[in-house]
């Protein structure tokens, strides 16, 4: 039986990989919470009565009763009713899509930054004449600089990003653009509320307040990272960017 | 809507039948939102509302419902506890029928209403009075009834099971073989309700030496007294404290009667004695391990095979994940692929598998991840086995908590047992086929969910799959599905380690020479 065995010595540090355990569950896990109620139900007569919505319903206030789900994403903490809902609020609240390249943004700040660098061409003709033009990514900071590399120093100096971030991936060839771009037409065309679609009907107040919540949230993630290449553990400390900023001469706007 | 009900009806729903009015209030009172709501339908306590059959000297209440308003019910509740004040207290001519009818009074009272009065019954002091009745030497109908009455004053809230601590030494006393059997049952019932309450309660008895009488009323072959017996043990031993298990397998006589009834009692009796056995194998090792030894696997795998009521189904299949899960002993040594027991068991996995009923797919997949977490033979035989089918099917149709236990399933099909720290191994006879047949979308789906431990497992089965599908396509196939995207949401995620996760993989696979070699066509 052929296995594969893999030598690869640097593999993701720490990742836990897949291992197969016996699980055991305490009586009163909320795993058999269902079980549990229709043994009583049924003692009492009542589990005879209740119609298959009504058993759905009161399975599903079974599952999730007691449990407050609240969004995990950083800065959000909404607070949902259901494990489904997260699929609808994620879409609504956190997907802030380029409406030309498809990159998903947590935020519209995030995203307009991300539209004036990868796709406006008065944006590089600024850069090209030596305009500071590339904002820090911390909200809050208000520096720019004349180009990324510099920005990116400035974030792993200032804001403790990892020095192998990269905000923008460098463009790769179209093949990914293009099966995002069809994706999101097939989306489209399946009459389902878009990412996209959501972001623009979403007011902006909407948008605001998520983005407001991020930045002045108490509760500071102990670690976060933008765009899609980057590792693990800077800290993104929006109360310290605060403080230094006060501190700060640098270029602001 | 809901919170009317709440506010209105404070207690259980009703038991019996009384049309489809009172249908419809215990179909509302059931599905109604609300901690306190919830706490009652979990709420392990049964009022007895029908005559224990089997004296014909007790004659039988018509089955009408009184239907009084609250008010008069309290006070008439009250009349009837002086009733039986005076009657205690009455030493004259024909003082055992003036008891026996106060106390009968009092019983149609707390059986008959919808809404049993008993918050009216112990302030108006019942209690003590109930207490008196159960003294020794007293005629059995007092018995009977006085117990009646403190079963159902103990079927609903906290407090009001509590009151009965005064009573429950005699309670215990009369489950003596000397007392007649519906004496005991009656006795047995109320501390089923008892023991029904809580941890607290349930050490007091234990420690009064409730078990054993209870445990030896369900020894013998029928009766419904076997049942009650077998019903009130489930409650006295659910724990969290496994020394009551424990304490009752090593009961002369008990496994033996387990195994029997399991093996020939009717589906009401079985249901009962399943549950007692799930509470054994959930909670106790030495329990689990004598059951184990003994004929229960495969009785239990009879009984799921033959039966058809649900009732009966979810206690059976949760024994047989109990047993599986608590004792590596099932899988490696009785389990063992190739044998007649192993093909049933797959067998009767596969037919929960395909019932409508959520409960039994659910713990069906649960009770199928650990079998696929055995060795590697283990898995073949799952994996060519009937179950795979259905399980896939399940991860695209079915309902959350369900496609979480089935990704437990197929995951451990697709990896080794683990071996000392490292990596465990792939096996990839499993992993391209179950890839193939398109089970990569449901995992990505996993990866999206706000559930923690659903979201881990979705990321740690696209590891397999980056790390294992042959000519390099794993991160082909992860793209294709949205995974990239489904990763990069946890670049915002408040949760480290899913971040790490999600961005290890993402700098791992999807770096920076990803898709370099594809030229735009």
């Amino acid at each position: 039986m052929a296995m594969v065995v893999d030598m690869d010595a640097k593999g993701e540090l720490g990742f836990p990989y897949w291992t197969p355990v016996r699980r055991r569950l305490n009586p009163d896990s909320p795993f058999f919470a269902y079980g549990n109620i229709q043994r009583e139900l049924f003692a009492k007569q009542v589990a005879l009565d209740l119609t298959e919505d009504e058993k759905n319903h009161l399975q599903n206030l079974v599952d999730e009763d007691g449990r407050d789900i609240f969004c995990p994403i950083v800065g959000c903490g909404a607070r949902l009713t259901f494990l489904e809902d997260f699929e609808d609020h994620y879409n609504a609240r956190h997907a802030a899509s380029c409406s030309v390249c498809s990159r998903v943004y947590p935020t519209s700040r995030l995203l307009s930054i991300h539209v004036s660098e990868a796709h406006d061409s008065f944006f590089q003709a600024k850069v090209a004449r030596g305009y500071a033009m590339y904002e820090c990514l911390v909200e809050g900071c208000g520096l720019k600089f004349k180009n990324d590399k510099s920005r990116q120093q400035h974030l792993v100096d200032k804001h403790k990003f990892p020095r192998a971030f990269e905000f923008f991936k460098k463009a790769h060839p179209s093949k990914k653009a293009r099966q995002k771009h069809q994706r999101k037409e097939a989306i489209q065309k399946r009459g389902e509320t878009s990412s996209k679609m959501e972001v623009e009907g979403e007011t902006i107040d909407g948008l605001v307040s998520a983005v407001s919540r991020l930045s002045t949230s108490d509760s500071s993630p102990s670690s976060i990272s933008f765009g899609r290449h980057h590792t693990r553990g800077f800290i993104f400390l929006p109360r310290a960017v605060k403080r230094e900023h006060s501190a700060h001469n640098g270029t602001k706007g | 809507m809901a919170e009317d009900g709440l506010a209105s009806h404070k207690r259980d729903p009703i038991k019996s039948s009384v049309g489809s009015v009172a249908a419809q209030k215990r179909r509302q009172n059931a599905v109604a939102v609300g901690k306190e709501r919830r706490e009652s339908l979990v709420r392990a306590k049964r009022l007895c509302r029908v005559g224990i059959s089997g004296d014909s000297d007790i004659p039988l209440d018509s089955d009408m419902m009184i239907d009084e308003e609250q008010s008069i019910l309290e006070a008439q509740t009250l009349s009837a506890v002086e009733e039986l004040k005076s009657a205690i207290a009455f030493q004259g001519k024909g003082a055992m029928q003036k008891k026996v009818g106060a106390l009968r009074e009092l019983r149609r009272l707390l059986s008959r209403s919808e809404f049993p009065p008993v918050e009216a019954a112990l302030k108006a002091g019942a209690v003590p009075l109930l207490v008196q009745c159960l003294s020794f030497g007293s005629p059995d109908e007092q018995l009977l009834e006085a117990a009646w009455c403190l079963t159902n004053i103990a079927a609903g809230k906290p407090e009001e099971t509590k009151a009965l601590l005064p009573a429950l030494p005699l309670l215990i006393a009369h489950l003596g073989e000397k007392s007649s059997l519906p004496v005991a049952e009656q006795c047995a019932w109320a501390l089923g309700n008892v023991a029904g309450e809580g941890e607290d309660l349930r050490n007091v008895l234990l420690a009064q030496g409730a078990l054993l009488p209870i445990a030896r009323m369900m020894l013998p072959n029928k009766g419904s007294t076997v049942r009650t017996a077998a019903w009130a043990l489930s409650n006295l031993i659910k724990g969290p404290d496994s020394k009551a298990a424990t304490e009752l397998i090593r009961v002369d006589g008990v496994l033996d009667a387990i195994c029997r009834h399991l093996r020939k009692a009717d589906e009401e009796l079985a249901t009962e004695v399943a549950w007692v056995v799930v509470y054994l194998s959930a909670l106790s090792n030495f329990a689990t391990n004598m059951l184990v030894k003994s004929d229960v696997l495969q009785l239990l795998i009879q009984r799921l095979a033959t039966s058809n009521s649900l009732q009966l189904l979810i206690p059976l299949l949760r024994s047989l994940g109990n047993l599986i899960a608590g004792d590596s002993h099932t899988i490696s040594a009785i389990l063992i692929p190739g044998r007649e027991i192993t093909d049933n068991i797959i067998e009767v996995l596969v037919k929960c598998l395909k019932s409508e009923h959520r409960v039994l797919k659910k713990e069906a997949a649960w009770v199928l991840s650990n079998i696929a977490a055995g060795s590697v033979e283990h898995k073949q035989f799952v994996y060519s086995s009937e179950a795979v089918p259905l399980l896939l099917r399940l991860l695209s149709t079915a309902p959350f908590d369900i496609r979480k236990e089935v990704a437990y399933v197929l995951g451990n099909l697709c990896v080794a047992p683990a071996e000392g720290n490292g990596k465990p191994d792939l096996i990839l006879e499993h992993l391209v086929p179950l890839v193939g047949r398109g089970c990569l979308p449901a995992f990505i789906d996993l990866v999206r969910s706000v559930d923690t431990e659903a979201a881990r497992l979705g990321l740690q089965f696209i590891e397999l799959v980056l790390r294992g599908m042959p000519n390099g396509e794993g991160p082909k196939l992860v793209e294709q599905e949205d995974g990239i995207e489904a990763m990069e949401r946890f670049q915002f995620h408040e949760n480290e380690d899913l971040r790490n996760m999600a961005n290890g993989l993402v700098d791992r696979y999807f770096g920076e020479d990803y898709g370099l070699d594809e030229l735009a066509d």
